[in-house]
């Protein structure tokens, strides 16, 4: 696969094999490293950083204020980096002194020229310390703060903290987007550590960063109307007190305030089922009812499925019989599936059929779903 | 979706009570209202939730079965009072929607939900329904989801529901309370023809209440069907839906009911075609001959002619099922 970081891995390889010959196997990796700044630094013309080769990938863009190069840091703060940008699959940039560092997971850090790219990063940011781009390289986060101690200790807190908030999510049933969840785990979790991380003056102003996993554009940036109400929502075991507008569905009171993604928006019209949840043991459509009419009753999603690491019969239906291809709509299929079973009727395949239509399957993955079914249905 | 005030009274009389305020709406299961909340077609100021009320017992009674206004459609569809003596009211329910939407459904809500009509789900279209006096998208529009019966020259929204059509067949009562005391409504007058005022959908006054449904026992309720004809095998609205009922005692049809579901402003009850029905022998023939008596009245627009013929023949099945014709 011509993956963009590869590229701009073995151009750089080829071009420090044309500048000298670097013997890595009679020298620590370290070393090599070393040498290979020093001889790209006396090899003309400098390489370009190029940002649009690095699209694909969460890119964090740094400032350092003062001299910073990977050969300065502390040794095991550089690996570190390197772990949790492994562990993240994200490439970091650090600008110092008018050359830009590139440093990605396995492959050698080198300074760059600083590009016609970065400048426009700059015009749109402004002089910012930290900015972090999503992999199609549009800006999602940028702040002119400097941490407190150094650069590095505080990038590596920040990546820790991203990761470890991705890994909390890895939890969850692979149903989830990656690519959705990478780039507001970051956001989110990297930016308040860097903040934190950064002058007591940058804390004291109204919440830059969201500092819950609440999704960017979700129910809690809707201005507050007069009639909040106070609501206690009984969800998979638990009671959640929350303050919310009337407006807010139950699905998005899931999504949006109890970090619960795995009840999915799909047509938020009761129309495709991907938003199935159990109420009181019956399959409903979450995106029809409002948070406030659910008070009282017993609201089962697909994340109270499971015990533990063993999962629910009719999830490990579903992996047997292959009941699934993109994987969004699943999470309504089975939520749906355990309620045609608890409801008692459907036993032919014709039967699943009619009582599964509230599901809608884009993929067509309709066969292999009635199988599922039948199968946990067989094994009662 | 618009902002409101939400309540959820526990006891009839405070519902009743919030009620009258104005723009005040009941909501139950809320799988229409919230849905045309969403839409920017419904924008109550109230939202009165009536999920608490005491309202969803069924009890076989003197005067017929009575059912709660808050008994879930599947709940009804499966009860066997009603699969045994009301075949086609436990058909019809188990013909609408998903077991998702039957599952939070009421009997009143379904009774008064709203047309599915395009236009009048689409803010931007002109809707007599709608906001009165802007006109009919519909009328030289996509109209092939439409009405051909108790069109008007202000609307031809047909009526989506199956569960009112069986209701109709079965000679059900609505009961009403409100602001004036109670009521009882014959189902097949709850709801009205547009008119020149489509907005106006059914004879209930503002702040009152369904509390209850009657379904009495009738020599023809248990010899019913529902016959439901759509675009794909399940979870899609009626082109053209037939709830009859036939009594039959020595060969011959004591009396006859027949509604239709798709092809109506409101749901069709055909006192054409139970006349052309009663005191003769049940038939093929005379099945397509009380057919065409409850379409002779169709005008349809350009796309929905089709369900003139189709509805025709949806009638003759269903009557052919339980008049024991093959």
């Amino acid at each position: 696969m011509g993956h963009p970081s590869t590229r701009v891995v073995q151009v750089a390889r080829r071009e420090r094999a044309d500048c000298a010959a670097i013997d890595r196997t009679s020298s620590g990796h370290r070393e090599a490293e070393a040498r290979a700044q020093h001889v790209h630094r006396a090899c003309d013309p400098m390489q370009t950083l190029s940002l649009r080769a690095l699209r694909g990938r969460p890119i964090v863009v740094a400032r350092a204020e003062h001299d910073w190069a990977p050969s300065a840091e502390e040794p095991a703060d550089v690996e570190a980096l390197r772990a949790e940008l492994r562990g993240l699959g994200a490439a970091l940039v650090v600008r110092s002194m008018g050359v830009a560092w590139l440093l990605g997971a396995d492959d050698v850090a080198e300074p760059r020229a600083e590009g016609t790219e970065l400048s426009e990063l700059d015009a749109e940011t402004g002089s910012a310390a930290l900015v972090l781009l999503d992999p199609a390289g549009s800006v999602r986060f940028s702040r002119t703060l400097a941490p407190r101690r150094g650069l590095t200790a505080a990038l590596v807190d920040s990546l820790r903290a991203a990761r470890s908030a991705l890994s909390a999510r890895q939890q969850l049933p692979r149903t989830i987007s990656r690519r959705d969840w990478l780039m507001t785990a970051i956001v989110a979790s990297f930016a308040a550590v860097f903040l934190e991380a950064c002058a007591p003056r940058a804390r004291s102003g109204r919440g830059p960063a969201p500092t819950s996993p609440t999704a960017p554009g979700g129910a809690a940036q809707m201005q507050q109307p007069a009639n909040e109400l106070d609501v206690v929502l009984h969800v998979n075991g638990r009671d959640h007190a929350l303050r919310l507008d009337p407006r807010v569905s139950l699905l998005d009171a899931l999504r949006e305030r109890l970090a619960l993604t795995g009840t999915k928006k799909g047509c938020d019209h009761g129309q495709c089922g991907a938003c199935t949840v159990l109420v009181d043991g019956r399959r409903v459509n979450a995106c029809l009812v409002l948070a406030p009419m659910v008070q009282g009753a017993k609201v089962t999603t697909i994340e109270g499925l499971a015990h533990g690491d063993t999962l629910h019969p009719m999830q490990a239906a579903f992996l047997a019989e292959d009941g699934l291809q993109c994987g969004y709509c699943t999470p309504g299929q089975i939520m749906s599936a355990v309620g045609l079973l608890a409801e008692g009727r459907a036993e032919s395949d014709d039967e699943v059929r009619e009582m599964m239509s509230g599901n809608v399957c884009r993929c067509g993955a309709y066969p292999n779903i009635v199988r599922a079914i039948q199968r946990a249905r067989k094994a009662g | 979706m618009r902002p409101f005030t939400y309540v959820r009274p526990t006891d009839e009389a405070s519902a009743l009570s919030f009620a009258v305020q104005p723009g005040a709406r009941f909501v139950a299961g809320g799988t229409n209202l919230v849905d045309n909340m969403r839409l920017d077609v419904e924008r109550p100021r109230v939202l009165v939730d009536i999920g608490s009320l005491p309202l969803t017992g069924i009890e076989d009674r003197a005067d017929g079965l009575t059912v709660g206004a808050l008994v879930r459609n599947s709940d009804l569809a499966e009860h066997p009072l009603v699969t045994s003596r009301f075949p086609a009211l436990a058909q019809a329910l188990l013909a609408g929607a998903s077991p998702q939407l039957r599952n939070a459904a009421t009997v009143g809500g379904n009774l008064l939900q709203r047309t599915r009509c395009p236009y009048f789900r689409d803010p931007a279209s002109a809707c007599n329904k709608r906001v009165p006096g802007s006109g009919c998208a519909a009328m030289d529009g996509f109209n092939r989801s439409h009405a051909v019966l108790g069109t008007s020259s202000s609307c031809i929204a047909a009526h989506p529901s199956d569960m009112d059509v069986a209701l109709v067949a079965l000679d059900a009562t609505v009961h009403i309370r409100g602001p004036q005391g109670a009521r009882a409504i014959p189902a097949a007058d709850l709801h009205v023809v547009p008119g020149d005022r489509p907005d106006v959908e059914t004879v209930m006054r503002a702040g009152e209440l369904i509390t209850h449904v009657v379904l009495p026992d009738t020599p023809f309720a248990a010899h019913s069907t529902y016959l439901k004809v759509r675009d794909r095998a399940s979870f899609a609205f009626a082109l053209a839906s037939a709830a009859v009922a036939l009594d039959v005692q020595g060969g011959v049809i004591r009396s006859a009911r027949i509604a239709l579901g798709g092809v109506g402003t409101k749901p069709w009850r055909s006192h054409e075609a139970e006349g052309a029905l009663v005191g003769k022998a049940p038939s093929r023939a005379l099945f397509a001959t009380a057919a065409r008596a409850a379409l002779q009245d169709a005008r349809p627009r350009k796309y929905n002619a089709f369900k003139v013929e189709l509805a025709q023949r949806t009638i003759v099945r269903a009557l052919s099922t339980v008049g024991g014709v093959t």
